[in-house]
């Protein structure tokens, strides 16, 4: 097994949620330069929760989160994108009211005026749909080219990890294979670290250096896609719906971590 | 000169004071969510500021300034030692605008044993009359016209080209994500608060300066019309707001040389509660567009 790289962002077992509610308990994953960490599971498994309490949008109650080897559990958002983390919403990514070009100033905030206009550039080449919508308001974006703005828009602070919460979302099977295959290989090539939420397991899989399976707010299983691929309760698990698989069954995670 | 083309001047003159203070108050709201109602007395206090530096034989446009940077100060600090507690805590809207006509109603009745019941004026001369085009102005209406001109352009560089303007449209339009770019949203916040709190302030000195005398009373009145033209634009929109304010302001005074003076402002409410029901999302602002930002 090829070995992982020194996580550039870790948790440590974190418990996170909405007021005293906790979606997700005793949470731990990390993502290294140039890998792709996939988190699946099935719906209201706390997957956007769990990048939300990554990124600072929602309160950590337990554990740690690393980024290299300086502690920023519960940091502000802000301070996160400063310090290089870069992060996608699943829904409302983008500024709608604002143009094309205005949403990737504002991604590019934290720069000068004359590393904006060079970020901008080099984001165009990235997304060579972006550069000819500049002047376009954003909210008239189709699905597709909404998400490669959304995307440019964390890039233009070229960050060292990418969030990304369901970026195939609403997007054609087409352009999503597209997004995943392409463009998000292309951004671990270059050495980012990558993670991201999926509901097309199967793409995710595809496109994933590792893999973390989330079912009701706890990891139920972890591995590289190859290897989970090959377990014959991988599929059952996922769907996850079913009464036989909705308890947690933690001996799962640990014999594979 | 023609009733009409008189109308006309006023009518200029009214819009330009209502956009004034419509163009904050609609800010406050569509950038940092705040119904503000205690936004005419902060009007009212500013002009009274403003009257007690001309009273001490200094010019008002002097006063004005001053009125303006009081109508900052205060509106910054109403947001941090009140408003901004509250949200933090999770108020509701409607839990703040409460909040909101509280203070109203506490700086009225702080108002009323400094400056009294009584009403005062600016001692100023109107300056002499100057007739354009058929519609005759005093020196101080045009100067008026002219502010409000030149603020309103600044308003649209500022949100249009500055990085500082477009993280407030940033800002407004989804907080979370501007978080997320980097953006010290508390700081924008903290900005438009002084920005809108002088524009509030100055719109208190040119509306007070716009009529023969004022009161503390009148607070009320300056809300209403700033909260009439808003919402008639769309409420948010600082675009919408200007047109609101022309659209009050000249029929307003129209509707005064046609029917009856006593009449002009049933007659531009009568239009706002038209514009709520045809379009309830006011004139420029798209359907559900704010609730989609929140």
């Amino acid at each position: 097994m090829v070995p992982r790289p020194k996580p550039s962002l870790r948790a440590d077992g974190i418990t996170a949620g909405y007021g005293n509610v906790p979606v997700i308990r005793d949470v731990s994953i990390s993502v290294g330069p140039g890998e792709v960490v996939a988190v699946i599971g099935p719906n209201g498994a706390g997957k956007s929760t769990l990048l939300k309490s990554l990124v600072g949008i929602l309160h950590v109650s337990a554990g740690h989160v690393w980024l290299g080897t300086e502690e920023v559990t519960n940091r502000p958002p802000e301070e996160l994108a400063r310090r290089g983390v870069g992060y996608v919403p699943q829904v409302n990514d983008i500024f709608e009211p604002l143009t094309v070009l205005e949403n990737l100033e504002m991604g590019g905030y934290l720069l000068s005026r004359s590393q904006v206009r060079r970020r901008v550039e080099e984001v165009g080449q990235v997304f060579p749909a972006l550069p000819p919508m500049l002047k376009r308001r954003a909210d008239k974006l189709s699905g597709g080219e909404r998400k490669m703005l959304a995307i440019g828009r964390v890039l233009m602070l070229d960050p060292e990890v990418l969030i990304l919460d369901e970026p195939t979302a609403n997007l054609s099977p087409k352009v999503a294979d597209a997004l995943l295959s392409q463009h998000v290989t292309r951004l671990a090539a270059a050495g980012k670290a990558v993670l991201l939420v999926e509901q097309r397991a199967r793409a995710a899989l595809q496109v994933a250096d590792w893999t973390s399976v989330l079912v009701s707010g706890v990891t139920r299983l972890e591995g590289s896609p190859g290897d989970l691929l090959k377990r014959q309760d991988f599929e059952e698990l996922f769907l996850g719906a079913g009464p036989r698989s909705a308890a947690p069954r933690v001996e799962e995670v640990e014999e594979n971590t | 000169m023609s009733l009409f083309q008189a109308a006309f001047g006023f009518g200029l003159v009214s819009m330009s004071v209502i956009a004034l203070g419509a163009v904050g108050f609609t800010m406050q709201f569509g950038i940092t969510n705040m119904i503000n109602l205690a936004y005419g007395e902060v009007m009212i206090s500013s002009a009274y500021v403003a009257y007690y530096i001309n009273r001490a034989g200094v010019s008002i446009w002097i006063g004005m300034i001053a009125g303006a940077i009081f109508g900052a100060v205060f509106s910054f600090l109403l947001n941090r030692i009140v408003y901004s507690p509250f949200q933090r805590k999770g108020t509701s809207l409607l839990g703040m605008v409460i909040v909101s006509l509280a203070v109203s109603l506490m700086i009225a009745n702080l108002l009323l044993p400094l400056v009294t019941y009584n009403s005062v004026s600016y001692q100023e001369t109107s300056g002499s009359l100057i007739r354009m085009a058929g519609v005759i102005l005093t020196t101080n209406q045009i100067l008026i016209i002219l502010l409000a001109v030149v603020v309103m352009l600044a308003i649209h560089g500022l949100l249009r080209y500055t990085r500082l303007g477009k993280a407030m449209r940033a800002t407004a339009a989804n907080p979370i994500l501007a978080r997320n770019c980097g953006i010290a949203t508390q700081r924008v916040v903290d900005v438009v608060w002084l920005i809108t709190g002088a524009l509030c302030g100055l719109a208190g000195v040119v509306a007070a300066l716009n009529s023969d005398s004022f009161a503390v009373a009148n607070g009320a009145g300056f809300l209403i019309t700033a909260l009439a033209a808003a919402v008639l634009g769309g409420a948010g929109q600082p675009y919408g707001a200007m047109i609101g304010a022309v659209i009050i302001g000249l029929v307003t005074e129209l509707s005064a040389a046609a029917w009856s003076p006593e009449y002009k402002e049933v007659v531009a409410f009568g239009i706002l509660v038209l514009v709520m029901v045809l379009r309830p999302q006011g004139l420029l602002a798209k359907r559900g567009a704010l609730a989609a930002a929140g």
